[in-house]
């Protein structure tokens, strides 16, 4: 069965238009990721005017291409120039810049393409075993059970979030408070619409990702605009891998395939996560550990693995279950939305082209991003160079006209305006914005799966408890909640001990 | 002394700090009460077993639950997240501008059309953040938004305003 869609998925990948979409989605995203600040939301959220139109398959396969050429964008500009483009690349800097900075760059490059490529290809071949068998359990949920499901995806990204949980948990609040904007679907109340037409269909989600996301981070590049380190363009260096860097590299590869798409799988994970995790496992696993962050061939492709990986792992319950587990996840489910196609547990059965046109694009994609990448890298480089200041009214430009031409109203762009400012408001003072936006886009589900199960059950509660799976979810979503908690509070008893030990001494 | 000064600054900092994280907690627990009282005007319906104004309330309650909670935060923030807000009043000043500018092009939009304003604001918008090549300014501000009305209008059938141009 999976050997029958994967061949369909690869006839719509493999046409001359799915070619030429995937290719044109993994250059536009590299090109968007490696921009310092823009990273894979603001690219797909960016790209998703242009899709209107086309072929809904045609249009997704290019936006897959979209999400993982930023995923490697990101780490061309973290070793280039020590900028992460996106949070999922930090870890690549490490180890990445260091090399850059001994004229390897050439070389860290190429390690970062090989790494990405094995990543990227083994955690395809994951999600393609995986995803359809989970849609298959999937199909006998029903409203209670993915209350619960979206529920755990909730809660955790709130609490796997760096920074503060509590202001994790508002951003996610405040983001469902806006989703109850609009008239409600089960009893057409209008709510919160102030008797504004604009507002009684609700805030369209690109609004809110542009805003929060590509708006604010200008602001940042505003701020920034006369760092020159854009400008400092050193020579790239010799590509070619020896036999002993490929031996390096092997264990790292193999290892965080699997670790990353693991985690990439589990709700508010993703890539941030995965590539630190990676990192640090294999820091602990390496004999020669002291040469981490100092430009270690292991620093650089562990992170570079998992980040990809967890990537493609993101997909799964995305397109099987039809729930994003991060913000960029939750921004594809808005580009699936507006294209007419609703990803969940019967995606494989209604749309097998489109499961397995996006699978069989990944496999292609990837082998994209390894021959093109590896040739271009120079001159990919170049885009570097664009000035900051033209690169910010470039980026404003498109931002604006990424929402007009959903909705062809200019209340939407003043609201886009104003979310832009929220966005910068909320990261001036650190409230994370990736759980405001999976809030916005799960909230309203949430709302109406809560109100369909007790409009089933006659208004009592037991509904949610009545069934083991729905049991074990919220379990594992309070476990996830509880347990950063009681870490942050160890953390900080054995810091205080430590501290009065230092003062008694 | 080295200790005690640090340990001195440190405390000032925290201070702040948790003034900060005060102040805004006190902002989202008016905002979360503005926002339970419109859930107490929402119309009612006697026989859905969960209204519309269900799920708003719970939330309204919950947001102050979590600004009483970040009242009493007493988490510190990192240097880095420090550093972000200290921003200098002229970079403000930019940062106003540009949003006026934004303003502006929206206010413009469908009165211009969409290429006359977005070559304006390209080119405006550039040159006051600093980018002294008039020639490629000028070349940018021409070319990319009239790419970008030739692929919407002609190649994406989404129509741009046309405004006063005739095409």
């Amino acid at each position: 069965m999976a050997l029958d869609g994967l061949l369909e998925g690869f006839q719509v990948a493999f046409s001359l238009q799915g070619i030429l979409f995937v290719l044109i989605g993994v250059v536009t995203g590299t090109l968007i990721g490696m921009m310092p600040g823009l990273g894979p939301i603001s690219a797909i959220a960016i790209m998703i005017p242009v899709t209107y139109g086309m072929n809904p398959s045609t249009a997704l396969v290019m936006m897959a291409g979209v999400y993982y050429g930023a995923v490697f964008g990101g780490s061309t500009s973290s070793i280039l120039l020590n900028a992460p483009g996106i949070s999922g690349t930090v870890a690549t800097s490490f180890d990445g810049y260091p090399m850059a900075q001994r004229g390897e760059a050439g070389k860290a490059l190429a390690i970062a393409a090989i790494s990405s490529f094995t990543g990227g290809t083994i955690s395809v071949i994951l999600l393609m075993l995986f995803a359809p068998a989970l849609a298959q359990v999937a199909v006998s949920f029903g409203p209670p059970q993915y209350f619960a499901l979206m529920f755990l995806g909730l809660t955790a990204i709130a609490s796997l979030s760096d920074g503060s949980t509590i202001k994790a948990l508002i951003s996610a609040t405040i983001g469902f408070i806006v989703a109850t904007i609009g008239i409600d679907a089960q009893t057409g109340t209008n709510r919160f619409t102030f008797g504004n037409p604009n507002l009684m269909e609700g805030i369209d989600f690109l609004v809110i990702a542009l805003g929060l996301f590509a708006l604010a981070e200008v602001c940042f590049l505003i701020l920034n605009r006369k760092d020159r380190s854009l400008s400092k363009q050193s020579d790239i260096g010799n590509l070619r891998l020896t036999k002993q860097d490929f031996k390096e590299m092997k264990g790292p590869m193999s290892r965080q395939s699997f670790l990353g798409f693991l985690l990439g799988v589990l709700p508010g994970a993703g890539a941030t996560i995965a590539s630190f995790i990676g990192y640090i496992t294999e820091k602990r696993l390496s004999k020669k550990s002291d040469e981490f962050g100092k430009g270690s061939i292991k620093g650089l492709a562990a992170p570079e693995t998992a980040n990809n990986a967890a990537t493609s792992g993101a997909f799964v319950p995305l397109l099987s279950l039809g729930i994003p587990g991060s913000g960029t996840t939750a921004v594809m489910l808005g580009a699936f939305l507006v294209l007419g196609i609703q990803p969940g547990p019967l995606l494989v059965q209604d749309h097998p082209d489109v499961f397995w046109g996006i699978i069989a694009s990944m496999y292609i994609g990837n082998v994209f991003l390894l021959i093109l990448n590896l040739p271009l890298i120079p001159y990919i480089a170049k885009i570097l160079k664009i000035s900051r200041p033209l690169l910010i009214s470039l980026v404003i430009t498109f931002s604006l006209i990424g929402v007009y031409s959903i909705s062809f109203s200019t209340f939407d762009l003043y609201l886009l305006l104003a979310f832009g400012l929220i966005g910068y408001l909320m990261r001036l003072f650190s409230f994370p914005a990736a759980p405001f936006i999976l809030a916005f886009i799960l909230g309203g589900m949430m709302e109406q799966a809560f109100r369909q199960a007790l409009t089933a059950s006659g208004g009592s509660m037991m509904v949610f408890v009545k069934d083991p799976i729905s049991i074990s979810l919220f379990v594992v979503s309070l476990l996830s909640f509880i347990v950063p908690f009681i870490r942050k509070g160890k953390k900080e008893e054995i810091e205080e001990d430590e501290e009065q030990q230092y003062h008694a001494n | 002394m080295d200790a005690g000064l640090f340990s001195k600054l440190d405390k000032k900092v925290m201070n702040v700090l948790k003034t900060m994280n005060q102040k805004i907690s006190v902002f989202l627990i008016l905002f979360g009460a503005g926002y339970l009282y419109l859930t107490y005007n929402l119309k009612e319906y006697p026989y859905v077993p969960i209204d519309s104004d269900f799920i708003p309330r719970a939330l309204g309650f919950i947001l102050i639950g979590l600004a009483v909670f970040l009242f009493f935060d007493k988490s510190s923030e990192t240097e880095e997240e420090k550093k972000k807000r200290t921003v200098p009043k002229k970079e403000i000043l930019v940062l106003i501008a540009v949003g006026v500018m934004i303003f502006a092009y929206i206010f413009l939009f469908e009165m211009l059309g969409f290429l006359l304003t977005t070559a304006l604001f390209v080119f405006f918008c550039s040159w006051f953040l600093g980018y002294k090549n008039w020639v490629s300014n000028v070349l940018v501000s021409i070319i990319f938004p009239s790419a970008l009305y030739y692929l919407f209008n002609y190649l994406l059938q989404i129509r741009l305003p046309q405004g006063i141009l005739p095409f």
